[in-house]
C-alpha cells in the first residue's frame, strides 16, 4: 500500500479562513491525482471526520492512522491542531490529499481529501466556525476529540452540535476516576443530540464477546444469575496509579448495568486492591480490581477477568497471554467439565479501531449505560 | 433463557455449540475451502468454545493423522498462510476423523457413538452439522443412512437440532432432482435442509439486495417502463480443469447456469419481498422465477445459443480447445458455453428480454449485471453531439473486483455542445479497504445459526430444472447439427450471440 500526501501552499488567513480558496485548492488536487497515472483515481466521501489534537500531537503517527482510516472510510478529514496556550491569536489552513492503492486491485487508488487547521490562542475558541463551512454536506461528521472532555469547553460543545457523534478514549484520562464521572455527567446530559464512542470500549469487544459467549450455552445460563465473586487484573495505567484503570472500570460498569447489579457504599481498599459489594436482590457480589504486573505496550488494560458463583461452584475464566497475542477461556462447573479454547488477539492497530468506530451511526445504548454504571460506582466509593 | 450480555451494536450474533460433521473428509473441497472455513470462524469467535468438527470419509486414518493434514490445509489456503502453534492446538482439540463408508449402516453405530462422546466431552448438546462433501450420488444414501441411524433427527428428549448441508450439483436434471428431494424429505424436514449455492454467500449477490431495495431511487425505475433489457454474463477464463469426465455428462447448462446464474437472476427480477426473513425472500424469489417464459424448441432454435470451444489463447497463453481435453470425447457434442433469452411473463418485466451468458474460456473471468436502460424519450440533443454516447447502464459487478458502475452522459467541457458517456463507479475494493468474507465463511455460519435465506429451498432447485429442461432436451436431441466447435477460447464465444442481440438493435456489452 501506497500513501502520498500532496499539500498545497498555506491559505494563511489571520481574519479568518479563506473556504472557498481551499475548496479551489482541494478540487486542484483531484485533477493533478488524475492527471497523467495510469490508473484512475476514484474518490468516495462517506464521512467528515473532524480531529481535535494539541500541538504535541505526533503528526506522523497521526498520518499512518488516517491512511488505515481513508482505506476504511474516505472522506474529509478536518484536522484542528489547538494551542490554547499560545499568545496570539492564530488560524491557519491546508490542503492535502491522501491517496491509498487499494491492497487488493493494484492500480486503483482510494483518495481522501485532508485540510488542517492550526488555531492558537483566542482563534481556538471560535475555530469551529471555520470548520463548519468546511463540511461536506449530506454524509455523517464524525468528532475525534484527542483529549478529556470538558464540559464547559466551548470549543468542544460547539463541535459536538456540529457532529453526529464523538469518538474519546477513555485510555488516555489521566485520572480514571474523576474523568470517567465526568464522562457519564457529559454523556446523560447531552442525550439528546450527542452520541458517543470510545476506542477503550471498542478494546474491550473481544473481551466481551468471549464473556457473554459463556452464556450463549444454555448448561450455562443459570450459573449467570448466581455470580458473586468478581477478579479483575489490569495493568495499572502509569499516569494515574493508585486509580483503577478505566478499561477495567468499564468492564464491570458493562457487567453492573447489563445483570442490574446496584452499587453499595461499601468499599474497600486493601493495598492495591479495591473491593466493591454490590447488590442484586438478596446476592451479594465481591468485585475485586487487582493491579497487574506492570507489561510494556499494555498500560491501563485488563488482563484477566474471573466470575465464580459459591452457590453453584462454576468459574469462568478469560485472560490474556504474556506477550498478548492471545485469549484464553475456560468454563468449569464443580469439578465436572471442563471446556476451554485459545483464541488469537490481534491487537488492532489504533487506525483499525477508529475505523471501526466510524462505521458506527447508532447509538451505544449498551455503553452509555456501561459509562452511566461507572459514574455511580465511583460516587458510591467518593462517598465511602 | 436469553443472554442479557448478548445486548448492544457490537456484539456479533454468535451461534450454539454445535459439532458439524463432514462426509468427504479426505476430499479436495474439504480441505481447500471447509475447514479453513470453520477455523476462521473459530479463530473470530463467531462460533463458541463448545464446538467440535468430525470428519468422515473410507480412508483409514487416524485423529491425529487428519489434524496433521489439516493443518497443513489450513496453513495452505488460509489467507493469512500461518497457523499459530497454540492456537491450532486449542482448535484441533475439537478436531477428529472416523472411517465412515456412507453405505455401511455399521459405520452410522460408530458415529453415534463418537458423537454422543464430544457431547459429553465438548458440551455441544445434541446440535449437528451434517455437510455432504461427497460425489453426488451418495447424497441420497447419506440422508437415509443418517435417517436410519437416528441420527436425522435430535435425540428423544433432547432440544438439539439436526442440519444437512448439500453441496452442488443437486440432479442432474428435474427427474433426478425431483427424485433427490424426495429422497431426502422422507428423513429431513424442508427447514433442516440447506442447499448450498456459493454463489448466494458472495458479498455483492447480498448487495443486490441491499442496492435495489434500501436505495429508494433505484426501485422506480427497476421495471418495464425505464429498462431495456438486461444481460447477465458469467465468464470463466478457465477449461474443465481435469474434470473433463465430469463436465462431459454436465456441460454449462447444469453446471451454472441452472443453479448460480438463476439465483442471480431471481434477485434481480424479484419483487421487493415484505421482510427480510428467508421465507419471504425466498418466496419473492420463487414467484418470480415462475414467471419465466417457458421454452419452446423454436425459442430454442431462434433464441438460444449452445457453444464449444475450440483451440485459442488465454491471457497470450495458448490453450487446447475442448476436445483435445482430458477425459472428453473427441467428438463431444457437450455444451461450453450457453446464452438464453430469457422473459419474465408479468407486470414488471413484460416484453423486456433477459439475456443470459455463461461459459469456459472466455476472454475474461467475470460476473456482471448489466441494467441497459431505454432512451432518452426525446432526442433533444443532434445525432453529431452524441456520437459517443449509449443509453445509461446500470452494471453490477459480482466478481472481481466487486461493484456498482452507472453510465450517465455528460456534456464535454467546450464552446460546442458534445456528449460523452462517463462511468460513476463505485468499487467495494476501492471504497472499503477491507477484505470481504470468503463465501463458505459466511454460509457455513448461517447454517450454524439457522438461517437459510442465503440458501437454496427446494422448489427453486426444481424450477431451475423445469426452465431448462426443454433446453437439455432440444440440444441432446440435436446433437449431430451442433456446430461445434464454434468459438475460439478466449473469444466471447459465438459469433451467432453476438448476431442475435444486433438483429434486435442491441449490443453485447464488454465486461
Ligand atoms: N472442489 C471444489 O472446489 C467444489 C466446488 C463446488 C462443489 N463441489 C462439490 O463438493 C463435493 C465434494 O467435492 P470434492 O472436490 O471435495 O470431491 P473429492 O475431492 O472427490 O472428494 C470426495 C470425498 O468423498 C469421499 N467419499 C467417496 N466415497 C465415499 C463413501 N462411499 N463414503 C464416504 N466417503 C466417501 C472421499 O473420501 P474417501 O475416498 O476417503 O472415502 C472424498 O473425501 C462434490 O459434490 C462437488 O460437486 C466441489
Amino acid at each position: 500500500m501506497s500513501s502520498e500526501i500532496q499539500p498545497s501552499a498555506a491559505a494563511n488567513a489571520p481574519q479568518g479562513i479563506d473556504v472557498g480558496r481551499l475548496e479551489k485548492e482541494l478540487a486542484a488536487n483531484w485533477r493533478n491525482a488524475g492527471d497523467g497515472a495510469e490508473s484512475s483515481v476514484t474518490r468516495v466521501c462517506v464521512l467528515n471526520l473532524i480531529i481535535y489534537a494539541a500541538p504535541g500531537e505526533d503528526r506522523a503517527k497521526m498520518d499512518e492512522l488516517l491512511d488505515v482510516v481513508t482505506e476504511h472510510a474516505p472522506g474529509r478529514t478536518l484536522v484542528l491542531i489547538a494551542d490554547r496556550g499560545a499568545a496570539e491569536a492564530r488560524l491557519e489552513a491546508h490542503v492535502s490529499t491522501r491517496c491509498q492503492t487499494a491492497s487488493r486491485g493494484a492500480a486503483k487508488q482510494v483518495c481522501g481529501e485532508q485540510v488542517t487547521i492550526e488555531a492558537g490562542g483566542a482563534a481556538v475558541d471560535t475555530a469551529a466556525s471555520a470548520i463548519e463551512p468546511l463540511v461536506v454536506p449530506d454524509v455523517p461528521v464524525f468528532l475525534w476529540w484527542k483529549d478529556i472532555p470538558h464540559e464547559e469547553d466551548k470549543l468542544f460543545n460547539r463541535l459536538v452540535e456540529l457532529s453526529d457523534r464523538v469518538v474519546i478514549d477513555s485510555l488516555v484520562f489521566d485520572r480514571p476516576h474523576e474523568d470517567l464521572k465526568r464522562l457519564a455527567q457529559i454523556i446523560g446530559a447531552r442525550r439528546q443530540y450527542m452520541l458517543a464512542s470510545d476506542l477503550n470500549w471498542g478494546r474491550l469487544t473481544s473481551w466481551r464477546n468471549l464473556i457473554a459467549s459463556f452464556w450463549d450455552v444454555a448448561d450455562y445460563r443459570p450459573h449467570l444469575d448466581a455470580i458473586d465473586e468478581v477478579l479483575v487484573e489490569y495493568d495499572p495505567p502509569d499516569v494515574a496509579s493508585g486509580q483503577i484503570a478505566a478499561h477495567a472500570l468499564l468492564l464491570v460498569g458493562w457487567l453492573a448495568a447489563e445483570l442490574k447489579w446496584q452499587p453499595t457504599g461499601d468499599f474497600v481498599r486493601e493495598e492495591n486492591n479495591s473491593r466493591w459489594v454490590l447488590l442484586s436482590g438478596e446476592r451479594k457480589i465481591n468485585v475485586e480490581f487487582r493491579p497487574a504486573a506492570d507489561r510494556q505496550g499494555c498500560d491501563g488494560l485488563i488482563a484477566t477477568l474471573t466470575l465464580k458463583t459459591s452457590a453453584t461452584g462454576a468459574e469462568f475464566y478469560v485472560g490474556i497471554n504474556e506477550g498478548w497475542t492471545k485469549l484464553e477461556t475456560s468454563a468449569r462447573i464443580g469439578d465436572a467439565r471442563a471446556v476451554g479454547r485459545v483464541v488469537s488477539y490481534e491487537a488492532k492497530s489504533e487506525g483499525e479501531r477508529l475505523s471501526r468506530e466510524l462505521s458506527m451511526l447508532s447509538r451505544d445504548e449498551v455503553y452509555e449505560r456501561a459509562v452511566a454504571s461507572v459514574g455511580q460506582l465511583i460516587e458510591a466509593l467518593q462517598k465511602s | 433463557m436469553e443472554n442479557p450480555l448478548r445486548a448492544g451494536v457490537r456484539l456479533e450474533r454468535t451461534a450454539e455449540p454445535c459439532v458439524v460433521v463432514i462426509f468427504g473428509a479426505t476430499g479436495d473441497l474439504t480441505k481447500r475451502k471447509l475447514v479453513p472455513a470453520l477455523y476462521r470462524l473459530v479463530q473470530e469467535r463467531l462460533v463458541p468454545a463448545e464446538f467440535a468438527i468430525v470428519g468422515a470419509a473410507r480412508t483409514e486414518l487416524s485423529s491425529e493423522e487428519f489434524r496433521a493434514n489439516m493443518k497443513e490445509a489450513v496453513a495452505q489456503f488460509s489467507e493469512a498462510k500461518t497457523v499459530d502453534e497454540e492456537v491450532w492446538e486449542s482448535f484441533a482439540q475439537g478436531l477428529h476423523y472416523l472411517k465412515v463408508d456412507i453405505g455401511t449402516s455399521a459405520d452410522y453405530v460408530n458415529l453415534v457413538a463418537k458423537l454422543d462422546q464430544i457431547d459429553r466431552e465438548r458440551g455441544t448438546q445434541g446440535n449437528r452439522v451434517f455437510y455432504l462433501s461427497t460425489a453426488p450420488t451418495l447424497y441420497a444414501e447419506a440422508v437415509r443412512q443418517l435417517g436410519q441411524s437416528g441420527l436425522a433427527k435430535p435425540k428423544e428428549g433432547q432440544k438439539g437440532w439436526v442440519r444437512v448441508i448439500i453441496e452442488k450439483p443437486f440432479g442432474s436434471d428435474l427427474a433426478s432432482a425431483q427424485a433427490l428431494n424426495r429422497d431426502i424429505h422422507q428423513h429431513l424436514d424442508e427447514s433442516q435442509i440447506y442447499r448450498i449455492d456459493h454463489y448466494l454467500g458472495k458479498e455483492t449477490v447480498q448487495n443486490l439486495l441491499v442496492f435495489r431495495f434500501a436505495n429508494g431511487i433505484y426501485e422506480p425505475l427497476w421495471n418495464r417502463q425505464y429498462i431495456d433489457h438486461v444481460q447477465i454474463t458469467n465468464a470463466e477464463t478457465v477449461g474443465v480443469e481435469g474434470r473433463g469426465g465430469y463436465y462431459e455428462k454436465a456441460g454449462v447448462v447444469r453446471d451454472m447456469l441452472q443453479n448460480h446464474v438463476f439465483q442471480v437472476l431471481s434477485l434481480v427480477a424479484m419483487e421487493p419481498p415484505a421482510s427480510l426473513n428467508s421465507e419471504s425472500v425466498r418466496d419473492e424469489k420463487i414467484k418470480a422465477m415462475t414467471a419465466v417464459r417457458p421454452f419452446t424448441p423454436e425459442r430454442i432454435r431462434a433464441e438460444c445459443v449452445r457453444g464449444q470451444y475450440g483451440a485459442g489463447s488465454i491471457n497470450g497463453k495458448q490453450v487446447p480447445g475442448y476436445r483435445e481435453e482430458e477425459g472428453v470425447a473427441p467428438d463431444s457434442a457437450t455444451e461450453t458455453f450457453a446464452m438464453l433469452t430469457m422473459y419474465f411473463d408479468n407486470w414488471r418485466w413484460s416484453g423486456v428480454p433477459f439475456y443470459i451468458r455463461s461459459g469456459k474460456r472466455l476472454a475474461k473471468r467475470v460476473t456482471e449485471i448489466a441494467i441497459q436502460f431505454k432512451d432518452a424519450p426525446h432526442k433533444l440533443f443532434g445525432s453529431e453531439m452524441m456520437e459517443q454516447m449509449t443509453p445509461n447502464q446500470l452494471i453490477i459487478r459480482v466478481q472481481p473486483d466487486e461493484g456498482i458502475t452507472m453510465r450517465v452522459a455528460a456534456k464535454v467541457p467546450g464552446q460546442v455542445t458534445r456528449i460523452r458517456d462517463v462511468n460513476m463507479d463505485f468499487r467495494y475494493g476501492a471504497s472499503f479497504g477491507v477484505q470481504l468474507a470468503e463465501a463458505y465463511e459466511r454460509l457455513l455460519l448461517d447454517c450454524i445459526l439457522g438461517d437459510p435465506t442465503l440458501y437454496a429451498r427446494t422448489d427453486m432447485t426444481e424450477r431451475g430444472w423445469e426452465i431448462v429442461m426443454p433446453i437439455l432436451e432440444e440440444w441432446a436431441s440435436t446433437k449431430a447439427e451442433a456446430p461445434f466447435p464454434n468459438y475460439e477460447a478466449g473469444t466471447w464465444g459465438p459469433q451467432a450471440t453476438h448476431d442475435l442481440l444486433e438483429q434486435a438493435g442491441r449490443r453485447w456489452r464488454r465486461p
